[in-house]
């Protein structure tokens, strides 16, 4: 830089200075509030901007986003603060600006859900257009030049947000949404330093939106987000805006709550303390809380999760993004079940009187009481049953046990009598999750999705809403939350189906991917195997398992469900628990107890005291999945781990510890130490069980199966679950679920 | 500490055999506070009277070695001086229950020979969950 350039620029802050003396002395009653003090004078600001400073590299996109072309040609190239970047015809300015590398402000904007532009956070500059444009909204344009750091940018967004803080209430240090709230975080990088609002601030009426959802309506900006989540996800006209103007409010047009199965979520879309978490209100701040990354455990689906915890006590569970398995949201059963943790706790091991009341003892005593009664009886007549929440390591363990001690009469709850453990395509959700969403044709056999496995449920409805896909449904009636039509309730239509006489079978074989969804639920049926063997009909015939396509799917009902039959968890005998004398239940609730014989030595180990206590002759308390490391295998035969958050209640140990503590006490040691040795020996059996997150898919179609002839027997198909909020020990200790039952179940 | 200030120190004893008799005196007075205590304390359902009358004696009998006059009368001031801070109630319930009801030996039971030919794995599983 020369000597005249200096003085030149020295010349022009002086020529500066004098305007804006001139400037402050003519208009010395208006208050400036703008806080960038270039902006005052635009002439002078262009002027020093000339000597262009040199460019800083350019930024890697936001999240490390990686841009997806569909179609090579149709890459446009538009300029972000100087830089060109590709993008895809059809990307908004906002997406341009974050595949530069640039975050923009934003309020209303979310990438899953439709654009209102009604924020008005997210100006930019865009060379030759007049004023500021929304760049949410504004389609990308080839060689548009955006600017998102300039004065006018700025300045834009600094009155946006006086705005938007008008009417916001000053509750940040009573508001649960303090600390991970964006209008917090956004006043604090583009807001003005002061205000100039005197007036009295606007007030709304909170509305119940139920048990879950907290409201404090006066704290609503009007983004609409909760309102398009509610329409275009979760499938409910629940909630709306009523009024105008300042005058505008969101809420349930008539007093009513809001019943979807996915509500929680718009605790975490409100970018304020709008619409917050009613359990979870004044009991924590964020920033005190640890995260910790885990599994969902209460459904099938394996939903990818957050837990919150303070100290040992699990605060709040929250969604973690997972594109392939529940995209950003989780079911409210999944949200809410933490409660349940702390309820109901089994933390000692106990043995039962002759009173007929449990008396705590020590490990030791009840491992050698339970070896000993082992002993006593024959081998064939010990039988084992894993419970809907066990892990992989704990499934292999006790299977490993009872093979040792000679028996082969172990299962895990929700299989039915005699599973079809052989071919994993045969109890998987063959097309996968995320691949659901594709499909253009459904037939949902025995299964109501949005009870079973809520976050497939939402694939199903994005399918239906954005290829129109085509839901025929075959089961009791049913509420789910887009168009489908009921073709029957029970076996007869899959027969017309497959005979090819019923309408909906060309919809199938004209489908370009057509999905069959048989539910989990069948599988406790008798006739089972002739439904199944009906529905194989029906993918061979319709064409539904292709190389590139494999639709026929199972979704299964609980956590433990895929991994158990990945370890071949499969009873030698249909009816060995009425011949039992020593029954082992590891977490298993919902066994009819009926069938049990009286003079049976039952065990009960788990985490909860629930329905499989109350037989129970001694009881071991095991460790929950909050606070274990364990494999879980998902619907699709994902893989996934389990993080221990909090320390076990209690005298609790893990679940595999206690098997293998066990099988020392009765003499035949297991061969494993520990968690890696465990896995070890998974890798024998089950080896995609080790490699985690990855999805495994079935490798081989149904087609050599044997031809198996059995009648079926014409009774309609039952709901496989009766309550949503209450499908096993957590939740059915929970008291949030407890209250949802009661107040959102009610007919 | 108040029962310190108002505790009169008896004049020494003459001879052992008026330090023996002090002895049975406070044994008798420690048994009559019993009642009490349990009330206080709450201690019905770990304890009984007779099981703390029991933990009294072996106390005393743990120093009938001693034959001092002078540190048995010493001993028993020591005595006294628990014996009042339990009965005004200026200790609690924990205190009592560790001290008086469970004993020195604690909850963790001694296992002794049986611990032999156990797995590092079970011992360690048999004392906690994170070993
Ligand atoms: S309640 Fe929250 S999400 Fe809904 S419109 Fe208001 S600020 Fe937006
Ligand atoms: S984010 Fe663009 S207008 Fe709200």
């Amino acid at each position: 830089m020369g000597l005249g350039s200096l003085t030149s620029r020295a010349m022009i802050r002086r020529a500066s200075t004098i305007l804006n003396t001139t400037r402050s002395h003519n208009f010395s009653l208006v208050r400036s509030i703008v806080s960038t003090p270039e902006l005052k004078n635009t002439a002078s600001a262009a002027a020093e901007a000339t000597p262009d400073p040199p460019l800083p590299p350019p930024r890697p996109p936001v999240n490390n986003a990686r841009v997806h072309f569909p179609n090579p040609e149709d890459a446009i190239e538009v300029f972000v603060d100087g830089y060109s970047v590709k993008v895809p015809k059809g990307f908004t300015v906002l997406q341009a600006c974050e595949v530069a590398g640039v975050d923009i402000p934003r309020f209303c904007y979310h990438s899953r859900l439709s654009i209102a532009g009604n924020c008005r956070m997210c100006l930019v500059e865009v060379e030759k257009s007049p004023k500021p444009v929304a760049s949410c909204a504004m389609p990308a344009l080839p060689g548009m030049k955006i600017k998102t750091d300039t004065p006018i940018a700025k300045k834009a967004r600094e009155g946006v947000m006086e705005f938007l803080l008008m009417n916001h209430p000053l509750d940040c240090p009573i508001c649960d949404q303090g600390g991970e709230c964006d209008l917090q975080d956004q006043s604090m990088a583009f807001g003005s330093d002061r205000g100039r609002f005197t007036e009295m601030k606007r007030s709304v009426v909170d509305k119940n939106l139920g048990p879950l959802v907290k409201t404090v309506m006066t704290r609503c900006i009007q983004c609409t987000r909760c309102v398009r989540f509610a329409s275009e996800v979760a499938g409910v006209e629940d909630l709306g805006i009523l009024g105008r103007g300042s005058g505008e409010e969101i809420g349930t047009y008539v007093e009513q709550l809001m019943t979807s199965e996915l509500s929680g979520n718009v605790i975490d879309i409100c970018p304020v303390g709008a619409l917050t978490s009613k359990p979870f209100a004044f009991k924590a701040r964020n920033w005190e809380l640890k995260g910790t990354e885990s599994i969902d455990v209460t459904d099938a689906v394996g939903s990818n999760i957050r837990i919150d915890s303070r100290g040992p006590e699990v605060m709040r569970i929250t969604p973690r993004l997972n594109e392939d398995v529940n995209e950003e949201w989780i079911s409210d059963k999944t949200r809410f079940c933490y409660d349940g943790l702390k309820r109901q706790r089994l933390n000692d091991p106990m043995i039962r009187g002759s009173d007929g009341r449990f008396k705590a003892v020590s490990w030791r005593d009840a491992l050698d009481v339970i070896a000993e009664v082992m002993h006593k009886v024959k081998p064939e007549e010990i039988v084992g049953v894993a419970g809907k929440l066990s892990d992989a390591e704990s499934m292999m363990a006790l299977k490993d046990f009872l093979n040792k001690m000679g028996s082969n009469n172990i299962w895990c709850e929700g299989n039915g009598g005699q599973p079809q453990a052989d071919l994993r395509s045969g109890y998987l959700l063959n097309t996968g999750i995320a691949d659901l969403e594709t499909a253009d044709v459904f037939l949902l056999i025995g299964t109501q999705p949005r009870v079973e496995a809520a976050m497939v449920n939402a694939r199903i409805r994005k399918a239906v809403r954005s290829n129109h896909a085509k839901v025929g449904y075959i089961g009791p009636a049913t509420d789910l939350n887009y168009d489908y039509e009921h073709l029957g309730t029970g076996p007869q239509t899959l027969q017309e189906i497959a005979e090819g006489t019923h309408s909906f079978f060309s919809a199938i074989k004209n489908a370009k991917n057509p999905a069959i969804v048989v539910g989990a639920g069948l599988f406790e049926r008798e006739d089972k195997d002739a439904i199944l063997s009906i529905v194989e009909t029906i993918a061979k015939s319709a064409n539904v398992i292709r190389p590139d396509w494999n639709g026929l799917n199972v979704l299964l009902l609980n956590a433990a469900q895929a991994a158990s039959l990945d370890l071949g968890l499969v009873p030698e005998s249909d009816k060995s628990i009425e011949s039992a004398k020593f029954l082992y239940l590891m977490g298993a609730d919902d066994v009819n107890m009926d069938k049990v014989p009286s003079d049976a030595f039952v065990v009960y180990q788990g985490h909860h005291g629930d329905q499989g206590v109350y037989r129970a002759n001694v009881i071991l308390p095991a460790s929950a999945f909050s606070e274990k490391e364990g494999t879980y295998a998902n619907t699709e035969g994902r893989a996934q781990q389990t993080v221990p958050a909090v320390p076990t209640v209690g005298d609790a140990r893990d679940d595999w510890k206690i098997i293998r503590a066990l099988s020392e006490t009765a003499g035949v040691n297991l061969p494993y130490d520990s968690l890696i040795d465990v896995r070890e020996r998974i890798r024998t059996v089950a080896p995609n069980l080790l490699s985690m997150d990855e999805r495994e898919p079935a490798t081989f179609s149904t087609l050599i199966k044997p031809e198996i002839k059995k009648e079926i027997n014409p009774v309609p198909f039952k709901p496989s679950i009766e309550n949503f909020y209450m499908t096993d020990s957590i939740t059915r200790a929970s008291k949030i679920m407890a209250q949802c039952s009661s107040q959102l179940l009610k007919k | 500490m108040a029962a310190v200030w108002r505790a009169k120190v008896p004049p020494n004893s003459a001879n052992l055999e008026e330090a023996r008799k002090r002895v049975f005196d406070f044994f008798k007075l420690a048994c009559r506070s019993l009642p009490k205590v349990m009330d206080i304390y709450n201690l019905d359902d770990v304890a009984t009277i007779s099981q703390l009358r029991s933990t009294i004696a072996s106390q005393l009998r743990k120093n009938a070695h001693i034959k001092d006059p002078k540190v048995i009368d010493m001993l028993i001031f020591k005595g006294m001086e628990e014996l009042e801070n339990i009965v005004e109630h200026s200790k609690q319930r924990h205190h009592m229950i560790g001290q008086y009801v469970v004993g020195h030996h604690g909850l963790v039971q001694e296992m002794g020979t049986k611990e032999q030919g156990l797995s590092p794995f079970l011992k360690n599983f048999y004392k906690s969950n994170y070993l």
